[in-house]
């Protein structure tokens, strides 16, 4: 089998004072629409012109595309959120401590709704519960103010959203397509070298082919993005999904090979013996390779496609896994966790605590989109006072009692460009420090027309801010966000029940492929959860193999259902369903023998057969795992 | 002869005109995204963002001049 060897010339990026050009241009772009969106508010006299800075601040993201993607959202769940304010406001704003309650509902509701998407879909989840927190919160005791309060917001969203499109279209920001289009040819490489590997009767590490899975199903929100990028952006999405379901399809091809050898040693117990055993054996062998080989052409043809902007000959979707019962558990903590710190507050009687209480519901939205709550919260806490210090600095040392636009600007240049600068960082936490402390300096600095110098405003919104953080991070230490080990006992709950057949007719509408992919969303979720842990990754992908072997037979025994070879196939699907590699490879057989006896071809139906006894039988299993370890 | 704008209104909401333009200049746009796609609009022009922002703004120019 012949890897698709593309040459690629490493250059070298121009660097500035430790920082790519590529970074340096991302900062001034983010700068500029901070600007432009500030002029527009100011010009437009805007009642928030500083939700617009935020607005920039927040979709500071390197390619356009991204930025785009998560603009609609944001749009979007700030519509979601204006209208769940109004409503909230509207029947519970005379009912005291019933109102903090249904405001914990729908943080609970939101971080749950977070948990059971990905990507930007999670953040516009988690932004319904944050424009709730910034209009109806702030506005508690005055309801009647919550709809021109978010139509202001509105006003300043879209200014903000238009501010990025115009600097990201007029100053040329990168695409994303092409990023994609190497991450894929890359992780193609690397499946069809492990695919050799296992050819060549080498061993591999489970760690190493879970990586991979991991590494191709971490695209997906990725993928979604390149559809806003431009008119060509729909096909080169399609294009991406496709070659990313093909290529998780491609590596449990190779999987399914390395695990028949292993089975077809004469020590495994379980399985039968008779007489068709090596040419059941040696035709579905035959069948994955000629299946690899197609999908290697199906893979090159998606890319190709991708690198083109042309639609795919071959169109899957990326149904994604998430587990019901985490996100479940998680929205359950999250509203324990605000109701807490809304009776603390409601308990202190302190006054303005409502923007304390907005805070915390934007540090618990925020933290749902990362992959650990907590230690979001703490980065919340670190930035908090960074981003105090920060708009004190510009506010009382920089900016003084000036009120002219070009002072403004010059004076935002140095943080927004620095801070920005951090955020296109590759380490994830400098890279969020960044960006919190760049919203939270926005925000507590308030850019308005004409600016207030109020130290008095100033202190006490520094200080609610911090507060909202610590008691944020307090509330989660008495009711902590679910442990990875809880996350993990409750995936692999699911992963053995789906390898005992539950999930099978569920996902019927999918095909094959798509289903593969849902099941490797579940290991990469295992993964994360799981770490490194060399025995969790081996169940995990055990029970990814059994699913999709299962699930692929069951698709091929549906097409024999209506035929001639229709008793055969039943026979075959009850043996399927008691999950007895002995019975399904006796079903083989018999599905094989009659099949010749009629002339009719049946050979990918016994193929899949084999495949799913291979899969089932424990001991074969037992022999891939000391074979990949 | 001034041209007069009509405020859309919803539910006793009123919707300034300008609003109502770019969003309809958008819808416009997305139903034209497949077209431009077919034409290989991306493929005439160096910065084909740039373009198809230039494409949008005239759109919402008409519409604004004509209706």
């Amino acid at each position: 089998m012949q890897v698709n060897g593309t040459n690629t010339i490493e250059t070298r990026p121009l660097v500035f004072a430790g920082f790519s050009v590529s970074s340096w241009a991302f900062a001034i772009r983010v700068w500029l629409a901070c600007l432009l969106a500030l002029y527009a508010s100011f010009w437009l006299q805007l009642e928030v012109p500083s939700s617009a800075a935020i607005t920039v601040a927040i979709l500071a993201l390197p390619t356009r595309g991204q930025g785009l993607e998560k603009a609609g959202f944001r749009l979007f769940a700030t519509a979601i959120g204006v209208a769940a304010s109004i409503a909230i406001a509207g029947f519970f704003s005379q009912t005291g401590g019933l109102l903090l309650a249904v405001l914990g509902v729908w943080v609970g509701l939101c971080v749950y709704a977070a948990g059971m998407l990905d990507g930007n879909r999670a953040y516009a989840a988690a932004l319904s519960c944050i424009t709730v927190a910034l209009i109806a919160i702030q506005q508690i005791d005055s309801p009647q103010q919550v709809f021109p309060t978010g139509v202001a917001r509105g006003a300043a969203l879209v200014i903000g959203v238009l501010a990025v499109a115009f600097i990201n279209d007029v100053l040329a920001a990168p695409d994303y397509h092409p990023v994609v289009a190497n991450r894929l040819a890359v992780l193609h490489r690397q499946i069809m070298s492990y695919a050799e590997s296992v050819l060549r009767g080498e061993t591999t590490s489970v760690s190493v082919t879970a990586s991979m899975l991991k590494e191709v199903t971490a695209l997906r929100p990725e993928i979604a993005s390149l559809h806003t990028e431009s008119s060509s952006g729909t096909a080169r999405s399609t294009a991406a999904r496709s070659a990313m379901v093909d290529l998780v399809a491609t590596l449990f091809l190779a999987r399914a090979l390395a695990m028949l050898p292993a089975a077809a040693r004469p020590t495994s117990g379980t399985i039968i013996q008779d007489e068709h055993r090596p040419d059941l054996l040696a035709m579905c062998r035959g069948r994955i390779e000629s299946e690899l080989l197609r999908k290697d052409a199906e893979v090159r043809g998606s890319l190709d496609a991708l690198r083109n902007g042309a639609h795919p000959a071959v169109s899957h979707r990326a149904p994604l896994y998430r587990c019901r019962r985490i996100a479940a558990e998680n929205g359950v903590r999250a509203a324990i966790c605000f109701t807490l710190i809304a009776a603390l507050f409601v308990t202190a009687g302190w006054p303005t605590t409502e923007v304390a209480l907005s805070l915390v519901a934007v540090i618990i939205g925020l933290g749902t989109t990362a992959p650990d709550p907590r230690k979001f919260t703490a980065i919340a806490i670190l930035a908090t006072p960074v981003s105090c210090l920060l708009a004190g600095i510009l506010r009382y040392f920089v900016f003084n009692g000036v009120s002219e636009f070009p002072l403004l600007a010059i004076g935002l240049a140095p943080v927004v460009i620095g801070l920005a600068l951090l955020i296109s960082l590759p380490n994830p936490l400098l890279s969020s420090l960044g960006r919190l402390s760049l919203v939270f300096t926005l925000a507590i600095l308030a850019p308005t027309n004409p600016q207030s110098y109020d130290p008095n405003v100033f202190l006490i919104t520094c200080t609610l801010a911090c507060l909202a953080a610590i008691l944020t991070f307090a509330a989660q230490i008495l009711v902590p966000p679910l442990s990875s080990n809880r996350r993990l006992e409750l995936l692999l709950r699911e992963a053995r029940s789906d390898r005992g057949g539950l999930g099978v007719a569920r996902h019927r509408h999918l095909t094959s492929e798509e289903a593969a992919y849902h099941d490797a969303t579940r290991v990469q979720q295992i993964a994360a959860a799981g770490g490194a842990d060399q025995s969790v990754l081996d169940e995990a992908m055990r029970c990814f193999d059994r699913s999709v072997a299962v699930r692929r037979c069951n698709a091929e025994l549906d097409d024999l259902q209506d035929g001639p070879l229709a008793e055969a196939a039943e026979i075959a699907r009850a043996a399927l369903a008691r999950r007895d590699a002995g019975t399904v490879l006796t079903a083989a057989a018999a599905l094989h023998e009659a099949a010749a006896r009629r002339s009719l071809p049946a050979d990918s139906a016994c193929a899949a057969l084999v495949l799913s006894a291979v899969a089932l039988s424990p001991s074969a299993s037992e022999s891939i795992g000391k074979r990949q370890s | 002869m001034t041209h007069t704008y009509s405020e859309l209104i919803i539910d006793g909401v009123l919707v300034a005109p300008i609003v109502s333009y770019a969003a309809i200049a958008l819808l416009m746009f997305f139903l034209l995204r497949p077209l431009l796609h077919f034409a290989g609009f991306g493929r005439l022009f160096s910065n084909p963002s740039l373009a198809e922002l230039s494409l949008y703004v005239t759109m919402f120019g008409l519409l604004t001049l004509f209706f």
